[in-house]
């Protein structure tokens, strides 16, 4: 742990990156305490305001004051990624390591739908399954994670395999330990450093994905403060007053590119060859 | 060769399999009744059992499924609820709309990503390289849409160099013979035609670009980098032959064969892109086809492009193993 902290001071873009992460959660957390206005409320005779002392990032074509949509939005945000990743992980990686554990029928059924999942480019398919679910922010996240599980599935399966020819894995064999045991307690547990790893790099694409989605009016329905919602809803007014739609579009870019530092750097940290070259 | 490459296509069909039961299913994952759904509250009952029947949901599941595939062998994906018209006519008259950008775009990311990713990895920790890295990281960060935005309002709107969008001046009149609005313009032997189709082309092609030379740059800096600390760049130091030859002789070739897995893969992304960048552009190809059949809840339109998408991400899967095969006799060895 203590090499992972000195990792991380030598590597400057990924610190950078959880700064600004944890700059965004301050002010999600404390944003309600030191006077933030609130998203959703309106205010006519102030719309489409420029980014002033007042209001620091302008107001949309209500009113509403951008920055308190910007870190109201960071909420759903930060939700998003890590919940996505999350359903995408247990489902996948429960799948993946099944696959390559127990091979055979179950190896070659779970990994056909697998391949046929990916057979998609993952933002038509997200994009055509949230269509079919209905228009919410949860049927978004749930069509991401969908596309988003194949990757863990697959990585959990050549992990499996790799680990299952193990010396220790044929110890607890041979002492007729259960299945599901060996399967929890031996292979798993070793496995699971490339696919977190991989958790990690998937946040930003989980949170890229799910925004388009909500750019395309698939995801979060208005009034709702997400980014991607609020970055259509504000499409007509950009050519006139652009901060209202490039705010939240930048917010998205910022979040996306800290995680993606921070996956990149735990990436590395996970390549032996590359750590000793740090 | 031959044998390789009746092997790979053998090897889709189970997955081709899987991926038809999932677009079939897409109308069925509608919650509720789909054509209920579909029409609104206020639909008469002889209007939903009239969309029942133009959907098919009527017939047993197993037998809706036989009458879907035996459609789309003859080339039936269904009828467009909105337009009426057949939807595999629909989507051929725009595929080649959303051909034209990817193919310019896959140009552009080749001839842009690759250069930059070796430069990077042959001077590695130089300013180069950290410029590199940085800007690759926000190409494969940034929402294509946000992108899209800034772009149209910096060369359009504030410098007012290109045009903002659509496929070529209004006041063009080109015949569409072949779709290819740069084969058609240079038919049209029209004064301006093809100028007019280039400039248009450059935003919506850079937008698409921009994901893909990212992740090509970045890919190619990280293989490069490895591959230059295997033991026959060592040996072929160690023989004494020059830097430019271990770098474009044999750490170049070596690095360069994932790289077209690479693009294959991620030109998949890039169509997924298209949709975000079409529906900005007002490019009149399958993406924003797709967008419009979303907004008007037409599903027959949905699932058609949803299977074209992946079959053409199949394709193209396919055609980058052969390439990889003919270029690596490895390849063509673990296949047997």
């Amino acid at each position: 742990m203590n090499d992972l902290i000195r990792f991380f001071r030598i590597n400057t873009l990924a610190t950078a990156g959880t700064s600004i992460l944890a700059c965004l959660l301050v002010a999600i957390l404390l944003g309600p305490f030191v006077g933030i206005a609130s998203p959703l409320e309106l205010n006519m005779a102030e719309r489409l305001q420029p980014p002033s002392a007042d209001h620091l990032f302008g107001t949309d074509s209500f009113g509403r004051d951008m920055l308190a949509r910007i870190i109201h939005g960071g909420r759903y945000t930060l939700a998003i990624g890590l919940g996505v990743v999350v359903v995408a992980f247990i489902v996948g990686v429960f799948f993946g390591t099944i696959a390559g554990f127990l091979g055979g029928i179950a190896d070659m059924v779970i990994m056909r739908i697998v391949d046929a999942i990916l057979s998609f480019p993952a933002l038509v398919l997200a994009i055509a399954l949230a269509a079919a679910f209905g228009p919410s922010l949860q049927n978004a996240m749930l069509a991401v994670a969908i596309t988003l599980a194949p990757q863990f599935a697959r990585l959990a399966r050549s992990q499996a395999l790799g680990v299952s020819v193990k010396p220790y894995v044929e110890a607890a064999v041979s002492l007729g330990l259960p299945k599901h045991r060996i399967l929890w307690r031996h292979v798993l547990v070793n496995a699971i450093g490339p696919l977190l790893v991989q958790a990690s790099l998937s946040v930003g694409s989980a949170i890229l994905q799910t925004a388009s989605l909500g750019f395309l009016g698939l995801g979060a329905q208005p009034p709702l403060a997400e980014w991607g919602a609020d970055v259509s809803a504000n499409l007509q007014f950009v050519r006139s007053s652009p901060w209202t739609a490039l705010g939240p579009g930048f917010a998205i870019l910022t979040t996306v590119l800290c995680f993606n530092l921070i996956g990149d750097a735990l990436a590395d940290w996970f390549n032996p060859r590359r750590r000793s070259e740090m | 060769m031959f044998d390789f490459v009746i092997r790979r296509l053998l090897a889709l069909m189970p997955v081709l399999f899987v991926v038809l039961v999932i677009v079939f299913s897409l109308v069925r994952f509608i919650p509720g009744d789909p054509a209920v759904t579909l029409l609104g509250p206020g639909a008469t009952e002889s209007q939903v059992a009239a969309l029942r029947a133009q959907l098919n949901l009527d017939a047993p599941l197993l037998q809706q499924f036989l009458e879907y595939l035996t459609g789309l062998i003859q080339g039936d994906m269904g009828r467009s609820l909105k337009s009426g018209k057949p939807v595999a006519d629909e989507i051929l008259a725009r595929l080649p709309a959303t051909l034209e950008i990817s193919v310019f775009a896959v140009l552009i990311a080749i001839v842009v990503g690759i250069p930059i990713g070796i430069l990077s990895a042959t001077r590695p920790n130089s300013g180069f390289d950290h410029l590199v890295r940085v800007v690759s990281l926000v190409g494969v960060s940034i929402p294509a849409f946000l992108l899209a935005l800034l772009l149209q309002l910096i060369f359009a709107t504030w410098l007012g160099l290109l045009p903002v969008s659509g496929r070529m001046s209004a006041y063009l009149f080109v015949e569409p013979v072949t779709g290819f609005a740069l084969i058609d313009a240079w038919l049209s032997g029209e004064s301006g035609a093809i100028r007019s189709v280039l400039v248009h082309l450059v935003l919506p092609t850079s937008v698409l670009a921009a994901f893909l030379a990212a992740t090509l740059g970045r890919f190619v800096r990280t293989t490069m980098l490895e591959v230059m600390t295997e033991d026959y760049i060592r040996t072929a130091r160690a023989k004494g032959l020059t830097w430019s030859t271990v770098v474009y002789g044999h750490a170049l070739r070596n690095s360069l064969l994932p790289a077209i897995t690479v693009v294959g893969l991620k030109f998949a992304e890039m169509l997924g892109g298209a949709i975000l960048t079409e529906t900005i552009f007002a490019w009149p190809g399958i993406g924003r086809f797709m967008f419009e059949a979303i907004r008007n809840r037409d599903y027959p339109v949905i699932q058609g492009t949803t299977l074209v998408f992946a079959l053409l991400f199949m394709l193209t899967s396919v055609v980058v193993d052969i390439i990889h095969a003919m270029l690596d006799p490895r390849v063509r060895g673990k296949m047997r």
